[in-house]
């Protein structure tokens, strides 16, 4: 088996004196070598703002810009980069569609899941939008023969892999009723993007929003693909760089995807999106997945066969998060002492309190695996568990 | 000012392994009496805390006395520690008090407000409550 983990600096740490297992990846995940060289060497030698100086510096950078919103069209299947504007991340990019929807959304109604981040609650709630939740079976499983759609509902907006249980969403059956009803779908893909192969034109969506530090970039940089059929919806965000003509009276704007990105953007975090993906094509992103199944599967087997331990959701296709608890032991207790072992874990309701509330618990423990996490990784998991425990008998 | 309680807390806590550290708090959290189910009620609750925590105080012989409780054994703990420290005092003496045992027993973290314990927002509470007797 490859080794991945040495691509990674940080992950060579000890923590409280034990080797680092970091398993908290749908939080953020690690950065390889590749990507860090990437931002610094940009910062170095390529810094300048972009589409705007007429000097080498500016063309360079808005080159490197620019082949990174192509190479990110190319990753997820857009009919053309246009169709990929560049956000701070996937709550921003919801947000922006919430903002620029609020004139249909207003008063009328989403559709979203019952396991959704809040980043997929609130901004609908923000834009003055009723929520109705596809209804669900107890281990999560939508249930999309149940799926109620009314006058009222503008949107369906749905998570594509949960945060918290790596539940995977049947999106293109989703995508399938909701042009029966000529209603678009959003899908959040921040826990899938890393895991899972995309395609917007196969999903049949019409947003799709992620972000950069999930799937080995910088922080602070996201995206959100708008399909041509919306390219004309109204900008979030007005400033500097998406505008044609401005004078006092009117302003007319540039075409998408300019027009979405308001003032300087992340320069240097596009660029490690690419960086990004550039690292795991070079892996190639089957083997990646094969190696990501094969350490998943593991891990959730050994945490079922653990006995007192409750393991959370469990629908047909899953990735990345585990969530679990420990019979009589709170959540923040077993990640404590997790913690000091060494291993990173998230505990808590992890931005789904509905989810939590749906699942009956206050919080769980929550282990998410990225490609360089190993069997190894999961064993050291389990030991901690055993662990916790003794700590607590 | 040094202070006897929490130099004792130290002594306990100084040189062990983290995971001995936690091994202690364990054992302090067993220690400490549990909360009467009526008086863990909303308005006894402090937010800010992943873990559950209430707060119930009163005054007797010019002392101020509290109780502590939580769902989570680490923040019992903790809470037994800053108990044994905080209690029986005056609402002036507990507002003169430095609480430095936290830091030297390597809990400083947990004073971020970010923490899930909420360490900060317990000993916020007191202090008001401390405040608010002292006037």
């Amino acid at each position: 088996m490859t080794d991945f983990k040495k691509d990674f600096p940080i992950l060579e740490k000890e923590v409280y004196g034990k080797k680092l297992v970091y398993l908290d990846n749908a939080a953020t995940s690690q950065k390889p070598g590749y990507v860090i060289d990437t931002i610094s060497d940009f910062y170095r030698s390529d810094n300048s703002n972009i589409h705007r100086g007429a000097h080498y510096l500016s063309e360079v950078s808005s080159e490197k810009y620019e082949k990174a919103r192509e190479k990110v069209s190319d990753f997820i299947g857009a009919r053309d980069p246009a169709e990929v504007t560049f956000t701070a991340g996937a709550t921003d990019s919801i947000n922006q569609v919430a903002c620029s929807l609020e004139p249909i959304l207003k008063g009328n109604e989403v559709l979203i899941t019952g396991v959704e981040h809040h980043s997929n609650i609130v901004p609908w709630q923000l834009a003055g939008a009723k929520l109705r939740s596809i209804p669900m079976d107890s281990d999560c499983n939508l249930l999309t023969d149940s799926i109620e759609i009314t006058d009222k509902t503008k949107l369906i907006a749905i998570s594509h892999a949960s945060n918290v249980l790596g539940c995977v969403n049947p999106i293109k059956e989703i995508t399938g009723i909701a042009k029966d009803h000529d209603i678009p779908v959003l899908v959040d893909a921040a826990q899938s993007i890393q895991h899972l192969p995309i395609d917007v034109k196969d999903i049949g969506c019409d947003f799709l929003a992620f972000s950069g530090h999930k799937m080995y970039a910088a922080t602070g940089i996201g995206v959100l693909y708008t399909s041509e059929r919306f390219s004309d919806i109204m900008p979030a965000r007005g400033g500097g760089g998406m505008v044609d003509k401005v004078t006092l009276e009117r302003t007319s704007y540039l075409n998408p995807p300019l027009r979405y990105e308001a003032g300087t953007p992340h320069i240097a975090g596009a660029i490690s999106i690419a960086a990004a993906i550039d690292y795991m094509q070079n892996i190639g992103m089957d083997k990646i997945r094969m190696h990501e199944h094969d350490v998943y599967s593991y891990a959730r087997e050994k945490l079922l066969e653990t006995d007192g331990v409750k393991v959370y959701g469990n629908t047909e296709k899953m990735c990345g998060s585990i969530s679990f608890n420990l019979d009589n032991i709170h959540q923040y207790d077993t990640g404590m002492i997790l913690d000091k072992m060494g291993i990173a874990v998230r505990t808590g309701h992890h931005c789904a309190q509905p989810l939590m509330r749906f699942l009956g618990t206050e919080g769980t423990v929550r282990a998410s695996f990225a490609l360089y996490n190993t069997e190894e990784d999961a064993d050291m998991l389990i030991e901690g568990i055993e662990k916790v425990r003794m700590m607590y008998a | 000012m040094r202070d006897a309680v929490q130099d004792d807390i130290i002594k306990q806590f100084v040189g062990l392994e983290w995971l001995d550290r936690y091994g202690l708090l364990i054992s302090f959290a067993k220690e400490l009496k549990p909360m009467d189910d009526k008086f863990k009620t909303e308005e006894n609750s402090i937010s800010g805390c992943q873990s559950k925590v209430w707060i119930r105080t009163y005054r007797e012989d010019g002392k101020m006395i509290i109780n502590l409780d939580s769902d989570a054994m680490i923040t019992r703990g903790i809470i037994s520690l800053l108990l044994k420290v905080v209690n029986n005092r005056s609402p002036q003496d507990i507002l003169n008090l430095d609480l430095y045992f936290i830091e030297e027993i390597g809990l400083k973290s947990n004073l971020s407000p970010a923490r899930a314990d909420g360490l900060a927002s317990i000993i916020r509470r007191i202090r008001e409550v401390a405040e608010r007797e002292a006037n």
